[in-house]
């Protein structure tokens, strides 16, 4: 696992202290493209959350670096997640994800304002800069947020269920996206999703949450039908 | 216009109360503006009325011990009681929002009816009416000394530095905290870092202008710099300019009606509110109509 950007060793995660998920072992290595699936309610968040050190872990040990210094996390929360009252607009939201590499004392100046519109422009967005956050719809919120992650120049981007409340076009022009930005790019992805159809062209390798386990395989052999099939029936009967 | 020339002269009689006002006026909406943003309103309300009964704590406890003599200092120990309860509530709220159930409403709703009847119990005991503070827990904006002044301007000029100099973590912990911890922000240290700038400027504040002025001035220019401006970077400067030109003209206007300042400030910024918002109301139907 030493070249990993990001490992599990045998970790426990949960709430409150009380284990969700034990005995997790897993690397995300550079320029991987992975989906994290699973049913609702079975983790998938936590173990997104606990890779960006969000969540830490109840037990084990979570790695996360790239020589020698702390990884960059692209992190994209669940549009609906980020209830804004500040009125925020597009170009202020994707801006904040320059934040983390600004030292303490210093703003945002031309240079972060240019990189976020570039950002924006990169996910077709960049009309949507002056308008208020809140009052964009779910695909548009979705962009922006992806955007932001961009904006924070990551070493690995972590998405959770970025393709939720959004359109058929909007969701397929995000997968192409961030396909685009894995194959061309070599940027490190993974993102936690339920729709196991619109993933399939994207990722290169699918990690199934099942209970309490992560199976890992190639996206050919884990979205197989029968596959998929297996898993959901073996977690609806427990 | 002699009215203007009379209130700018150098030799104004009322002068500190003036610049008091200004200064509170100016500074209060930015700290607010954090607030409002994250839904903390009720804050606004408890806070000032905790400040308030740290004021009336500590005169009682002056004349408990000390056989009911005059305090030497009286800013000193109200500050000192002010201060100290203050932050003692705002350390704990910030530690039952970690481990308590009960929703911030709540919390912050028993701290204001505690700190509430707290106060009132305490004026109301024989004990402080002898020696006065009545005036200043209603918050008498008219007498000001100079060095209480000079107290509140150096206080809240270290606010506006820290508020600057600490802007993008505080807008960061405030709007996103996955995003910031993702970071590898101490999102409870910048936490505490807010608090600690929102306790200051109310147990400052409360002092020289009282809890309504306080929470007046904390709420209603952010709401208004809110709904007049597009953008989180030029909302902080609006609401401040909002603050500052409502303390000028209710001053102006307490003044030539011989009306209490405070209450006249909070009033004017409630009016200049409903204006905003009556006015773009029917903006809004125009449009819709046409």
């Amino acid at each position: 696992m030493n070249d990993a950007l990001v490992s599990f060793e045998d970790v426990a995660l949960g709430y409150d202290g009380t284990p969700v998920l034990e005995g997790l072992t897993l690397a995300v290595r550079p320029g991987d493209c992975l989906a994290l699936l699973g049913p609702n309610g079975c983790g998938k968040s936590t173990i997104l959350k606990a890779m960006a050190g969000i969540v830490p872990p109840i037990r084990g040990i979570v790695r996360s670096t790239l020589d020698g210094r702390p990884v960059r996390f692209g992190y994209v929360p669940q549009q609906e997640t980020l209830d804004l009252v500040f009125p925020m607009t597009a170009a202020e939201v994707v801006e904040m994800g320059t934040y983390g590499r600004l030292p303490l004392g210093r703003h945002v100046g031309r240079t972060e304002r240019a990189q976020a519109l570039t950002c924006l422009e990169q996910v077709g967005a960049a009309e949507l800069r002056r308008r208020l956050f809140h009052t964009l719809s779910g695909g548009q919120k979705q962009r922006v947020l992806v955007a932001r992650a961009l904006a924070a120049e990551p070493d690995l981007l972590l998405l959770d269920e970025p393709l939720n409340g959004i359109d058929a076009p909007t969701a397929a022009a995000i997968l192409t996206l961030l396909g685009r930005l894995n194959s061309e790019q070599g940027m490190t992805i993974l993102l936690v999703t339920h729709h196991l159809g619109g993933v399939r062209d994207v990722i290169r390798e699918a990690i199934w949450v099942h209970a309490g386990k992560l199976l890992r395989g190639p996206a050919s052999t884990m979205l197989a039908p029968e596959q998929v099939r297996t898993i959901i029936e073996e977690d609806f009967l427990s | 216009m002699s009215l203007l020339l009379e209130i700018l002269s150098p030799d104004f009689l009322l002068r500190n109360a003036l610049y008091g006002g200004l200064i509170i006026g100016f500074v209060a909406p930015l700290v607010g503006v954090y607030l409002v943003g994250r839904r903390m309103i009720f804050l606004g309300v408890a806070l000032p009325q905790v400040s308030t009964a740290g004021v009336a704590g500590a005169f009682f406890w002056h004349a408990l011990f000390h056989r009911h003599e005059h305090p030497e200092g009286d800013f000193w120990l109200a500050l000192s009681g002010s201060t100290v309860f203050t932050l003692a509530a705002i350390l704990a709220l910030a530690v039952w929002e970690n481990r308590s159930r009960a929703r911030a409403e709540e919390r912050t709703g028993v701290l204001y009816a505690f700190a509430g009847a707290l106060s009132l119990l305490l004026v109301a005991s024989d004990r402080i009416a002898e020696i006065g503070i009545l005036g200043l827990l209603k918050g008498e904006i008219i007498a000001i000394p100079t060095d209480e002044l000079l107290v509140l301007a150096v206080g809240y000029a270290v606010i506006v530095a820290a508020l600057w100099l600490f802007k993008k973590d505080l807008l960061l912990v405030s709007v996103d905290r996955d995003l910031a911890r993702s970071f590898g922000k101490k999102v409870l240290v910048w936490d505490l870092v807010l608090y600690l700038i929102i306790g200051t400027t109310i147990s400052l504040g409360v002092l020289l202008a009282g809890p309504l002025v306080m929470f007046g001035f904390l709420i209603v220019p952010p709401l208004i710099a809110g709904r007049l401006t597009t953008g989180i970077r030029h909302l902080p400067l609006a609401a401040s300019l909002f603050g500052g030109l409502t303390a000028f003209v209710g001053f102006a206007v307490s003044y030539k009606l011989d009306w209490p300042m405070g209450p006249t400030d909070v009033a004017l910024v409630c009016v200049v509110l409903t204006l905003v918002v009556t006015t773009q109301t029917v903006l809004g139907w125009l449009r819709r109509a046409s």
